[in-house]
Protein backbone atom coordinates (compact mmCIF):
# COMPACT_ATOMS: atom_id res chain seq x y z
CA UNK A 1 0.00 0.00 0.00
CA UNK A 2 1.36 3.42 -0.86
CA UNK A 3 1.80 6.19 1.71
CA UNK A 4 -1.00 8.18 0.11
CA UNK A 5 -3.38 5.29 0.56
CA UNK A 6 -2.52 5.20 4.29
CA UNK A 7 -3.00 8.95 4.68
CA UNK A 8 -6.60 8.79 5.93
CA UNK A 9 -6.17 5.64 8.01
CA UNK A 10 -4.54 7.17 11.07
CA UNK A 11 -7.31 9.67 11.90
CA UNK A 12 -9.88 6.97 11.14
CA UNK A 13 -8.30 4.60 13.66
CA UNK A 14 -7.76 7.35 16.25
CA UNK A 15 -11.42 8.32 15.95
CA UNK A 16 -12.50 4.76 16.70
CA UNK A 17 -10.04 4.02 19.50
CA UNK A 18 -10.92 7.25 21.32
CA UNK A 19 -14.63 6.53 20.73
CA UNK A 20 -14.35 3.20 22.54
CA UNK A 21 -12.59 4.80 25.51
CA UNK A 22 -15.11 7.67 25.70
CA UNK A 23 -17.97 5.20 25.63
CA UNK A 24 -16.49 3.07 28.42
CA UNK A 25 -15.60 6.08 30.57
CA UNK A 26 -19.03 7.71 30.30
CA UNK A 27 -20.56 4.37 31.23
CA UNK A 28 -18.25 4.05 34.25
CA UNK A 29 -18.96 7.59 35.51
CA UNK A 30 -22.71 7.32 34.91
CA UNK A 31 -23.00 3.99 36.72
CA UNK A 32 -20.74 5.11 39.58
CA UNK A 33 -22.55 8.38 40.32
CA UNK A 34 -26.09 7.50 39.34
CA UNK A 35 -26.45 4.13 41.02
CA UNK A 36 -23.83 3.71 43.71
CA UNK A 37 -23.00 7.04 45.24
CA UNK A 38 -24.65 10.24 46.33
CA UNK A 39 -23.25 13.35 44.73
CA UNK A 40 -21.88 15.41 47.63
CA UNK A 41 -19.04 17.92 47.68
CA UNK A 42 -16.74 15.87 49.89
CA UNK A 43 -17.25 12.66 48.00
CA UNK A 44 -16.80 14.47 44.67
CA UNK A 45 -13.47 16.01 45.80
CA UNK A 46 -12.29 12.72 47.22
CA UNK A 47 -13.20 10.95 43.98
CA UNK A 48 -11.42 13.58 41.85
CA UNK A 49 -8.23 13.54 43.95
CA UNK A 50 -7.87 9.79 43.68
CA UNK A 51 -4.83 9.04 41.47
CA UNK A 52 -6.51 6.48 39.23
CA UNK A 53 -9.54 8.72 38.71
CA UNK A 54 -7.26 11.63 37.81
CA UNK A 55 -5.51 9.49 35.21
CA UNK A 56 -8.80 8.14 33.82
CA UNK A 57 -10.29 11.65 33.67
CA UNK A 58 -7.17 13.02 31.95
CA UNK A 59 -7.36 10.19 29.42
CA UNK A 60 -11.05 10.98 28.95
CA UNK A 61 -10.34 14.61 28.09
CA UNK A 62 -7.34 13.65 25.95
CA UNK A 63 -9.54 11.20 24.03
CA UNK A 64 -12.27 13.81 23.72
CA UNK A 65 -9.83 16.43 22.39
CA UNK A 66 -8.39 14.01 19.81
CA UNK A 67 -11.88 12.76 18.89
CA UNK A 68 -13.22 16.31 18.46
CA UNK A 69 -10.20 17.30 16.42
CA UNK A 70 -10.83 14.55 13.88
CA UNK A 71 -14.60 15.10 13.91
CA UNK A 72 -14.60 18.89 13.62
CA UNK A 73 -11.80 18.70 11.06
CA UNK A 74 -14.00 16.42 8.92
CA UNK A 75 -16.94 18.81 9.28
CA UNK A 76 -14.84 21.84 8.28
CA UNK A 77 -13.29 19.98 5.33
CA UNK A 78 -16.80 19.00 4.18
CA UNK A 79 -18.56 22.35 4.41
CA UNK A 80 -16.02 25.21 4.29
CA UNK A 81 -14.83 25.81 0.75
CA UNK A 82 -12.63 28.99 0.84
CA UNK A 83 -9.09 27.78 1.55
CA UNK A 84 -7.97 30.59 3.85
CA UNK A 85 -11.13 30.50 5.94
CA UNK A 86 -10.80 26.73 6.27
CA UNK A 87 -7.18 27.07 7.39
CA UNK A 88 -8.07 29.78 9.88
CA UNK A 89 -10.93 27.77 11.39
CA UNK A 90 -8.78 24.62 11.65
CA UNK A 91 -6.10 26.67 13.39
CA UNK A 92 -8.69 28.16 15.76
CA UNK A 93 -10.11 24.74 16.62
CA UNK A 94 -6.61 23.39 17.30
CA UNK A 95 -5.82 26.28 19.66
CA UNK A 96 -9.20 25.87 21.37
CA UNK A 97 -8.56 22.17 22.00
CA UNK A 98 -4.97 22.61 23.21
CA UNK A 99 -6.11 25.42 25.51
CA UNK A 100 -8.85 23.19 26.91
CA UNK A 101 -6.25 20.53 27.68
CA UNK A 102 -4.15 22.99 29.69
CA UNK A 103 -7.24 24.22 31.50
CA UNK A 104 -8.00 20.65 32.63
CA UNK A 105 -4.43 20.27 33.96
CA UNK A 106 -4.91 23.47 35.95
CA UNK A 107 -8.18 22.20 37.45
CA UNK A 108 -6.65 18.86 38.40
CA UNK A 109 -3.83 20.70 40.15
CA UNK A 110 -6.43 22.72 42.08
CA UNK A 111 -7.93 19.47 43.35
CA UNK A 112 -4.58 18.10 44.50
CA UNK A 113 -3.50 21.29 46.22
CA UNK B 1 -17.81 14.13 -20.31
CA UNK B 2 -17.38 11.99 -17.25
CA UNK B 3 -20.39 10.09 -16.02
CA UNK B 4 -20.49 11.79 -12.63
CA UNK B 5 -20.61 15.22 -14.27
CA UNK B 6 -23.85 14.38 -16.01
CA UNK B 7 -25.68 13.04 -12.97
CA UNK B 8 -28.68 15.19 -12.08
CA UNK B 9 -28.24 17.33 -8.99
CA UNK B 10 -31.30 17.53 -6.84
CA UNK B 11 -30.48 19.11 -3.56
CA UNK B 12 -33.72 20.55 -2.25
CA UNK B 13 -33.28 19.57 1.39
CA UNK B 14 -37.02 19.70 2.02
CA UNK B 15 -37.79 17.19 -0.71
CA UNK B 16 -35.04 14.69 0.01
CA UNK B 17 -36.47 11.84 2.05
CA UNK B 18 -33.68 10.38 4.12
CA UNK B 19 -34.01 6.86 5.52
CA UNK B 20 -33.93 6.64 9.32
CA UNK B 21 -30.26 5.60 9.24
CA UNK B 22 -29.48 8.82 7.38
CA UNK B 23 -31.42 10.96 9.81
CA UNK B 24 -29.70 9.62 12.93
CA UNK B 25 -26.38 9.95 11.12
CA UNK B 26 -26.96 13.67 10.45
CA UNK B 27 -27.86 14.09 14.10
CA UNK B 28 -24.66 12.27 15.05
CA UNK B 29 -22.80 15.08 13.32
CA UNK B 30 -24.95 17.85 14.82
CA UNK B 31 -24.69 16.48 18.36
CA UNK B 32 -20.93 16.07 17.84
CA UNK B 33 -20.64 19.79 17.09
CA UNK B 34 -22.78 20.61 20.16
CA UNK B 35 -20.63 18.42 22.40
CA UNK B 36 -17.49 20.06 21.01
CA UNK B 37 -18.90 23.48 21.91
CA UNK B 38 -19.75 22.15 25.37
CA UNK B 39 -16.09 21.28 26.20
CA UNK B 40 -15.17 24.71 27.67
CA UNK B 41 -18.45 24.89 29.57
CA UNK B 42 -17.80 21.44 31.05
CA UNK B 43 -14.37 22.65 32.21
CA UNK B 44 -15.89 25.80 33.66
CA UNK B 45 -18.39 23.78 35.70
CA UNK B 46 -15.70 21.29 36.71
CA UNK B 47 -13.56 24.16 37.99
CA UNK B 48 -16.48 25.73 39.85
CA UNK B 49 -17.45 22.38 41.39
CA UNK B 50 -14.03 21.85 42.97
CA UNK B 51 -13.41 25.46 44.07
CA UNK B 52 -15.32 25.34 47.36
CA UNK B 53 -18.50 23.97 48.89
CA UNK B 54 -20.64 26.97 48.00
CA UNK B 55 -19.56 26.97 44.33
CA UNK B 56 -20.34 23.26 44.28
CA UNK B 57 -23.83 24.10 45.54
CA UNK B 58 -24.19 26.68 42.78
CA UNK B 59 -23.42 24.07 40.14
CA UNK B 60 -25.82 21.48 41.54
CA UNK B 61 -28.50 24.17 41.97
CA UNK B 62 -28.51 24.62 38.16
CA UNK B 63 -30.80 21.61 37.97
CA UNK B 64 -33.63 23.67 39.46
CA UNK B 65 -33.87 26.51 36.92
CA UNK B 66 -36.14 25.90 33.91
CA UNK B 67 -33.68 27.38 31.40
CA UNK B 68 -30.68 25.45 32.69
CA UNK B 69 -32.84 22.32 32.83
CA UNK B 70 -33.45 22.77 29.12
CA UNK B 71 -29.70 23.00 28.44
CA UNK B 72 -28.96 20.03 30.69
CA UNK B 73 -31.49 17.97 28.74
CA UNK B 74 -30.05 19.19 25.43
CA UNK B 75 -26.54 18.15 26.45
CA UNK B 76 -27.61 14.83 27.96
CA UNK B 77 -29.60 14.06 24.82
CA UNK B 78 -26.65 15.06 22.60
CA UNK B 79 -24.36 12.79 24.57
CA UNK B 80 -26.80 9.86 24.51
CA UNK B 81 -27.53 10.25 20.81
CA UNK B 82 -23.85 10.65 19.89
CA UNK B 83 -22.80 7.64 21.99
CA UNK B 84 -25.59 5.33 20.79
CA UNK B 85 -25.27 6.20 17.09
CA UNK B 86 -21.48 6.07 17.50
CA UNK B 87 -21.75 2.57 18.97
CA UNK B 88 -23.88 1.59 15.98
CA UNK B 89 -21.20 2.97 13.61
CA UNK B 90 -18.53 0.94 15.44
CA UNK B 91 -20.64 -2.19 14.98
CA UNK B 92 -21.08 -1.32 11.28
CA UNK B 93 -17.27 -1.07 11.04
CA UNK B 94 -17.19 -4.63 12.35
CA UNK B 95 -19.53 -5.53 9.50
CA UNK B 96 -22.77 -5.88 11.42
CA UNK B 97 -26.03 -4.44 9.98
CA UNK B 98 -24.66 -4.19 6.44
CA UNK B 99 -27.88 -5.45 4.89
CA UNK B 100 -30.42 -2.71 4.14
CA UNK B 101 -33.16 -4.09 6.40
CA UNK B 102 -30.79 -4.57 9.34
CA UNK B 103 -29.42 -1.09 8.79
CA UNK B 104 -32.89 0.38 9.20
CA UNK B 105 -33.78 -1.93 12.04
CA UNK B 106 -30.62 -1.10 14.00
CA UNK B 107 -31.29 2.62 13.46
CA UNK B 108 -34.79 2.18 14.90
CA UNK B 109 -33.36 0.24 17.84
CA UNK B 110 -31.08 3.22 18.54
CA UNK B 111 -34.08 5.59 18.43
CA UNK B 112 -36.11 3.42 20.81
CA UNK B 113 -33.26 2.96 23.33
CA UNK B 114 -32.59 6.69 23.15
CA UNK B 115 -36.25 7.53 23.85
CA UNK B 116 -36.36 5.12 26.82
CA UNK B 117 -33.14 6.52 28.29
CA UNK B 118 -34.32 10.11 27.82
CA UNK B 119 -37.55 9.22 29.57
CA UNK B 120 -35.53 7.77 32.46
CA UNK B 121 -33.34 10.89 32.56
CA UNK B 122 -36.35 13.22 32.70
CA UNK B 123 -37.97 11.14 35.44
CA UNK B 124 -34.71 10.84 37.37
CA UNK B 125 -33.68 14.48 37.13
CA UNK B 126 -36.92 16.33 37.52
CA UNK B 127 -39.62 14.23 39.15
Amino acid sequence: MSMVALEGLRPWILQRLTAVYLLLYVFYVAVYWLFFNSFTYNHWLQWLSDDSNQILLSLFYLSMLIHSWVGIRDVLLDYIKPFLLKLLLLFGVALFLIGSGFWLIKILMMVKA
Amino acid sequence: MLLHDRRPKYLNLFKIKLPIAGIISIFHRLTGILLFLFIPLSLYFLQLSVKDASSFQEVTALMHYPLSRFFILLIVWSLLHHLLTGLRFLLIDMEFFLDRKLSSLSAWVVVVIEALLMFAVIVGLFL
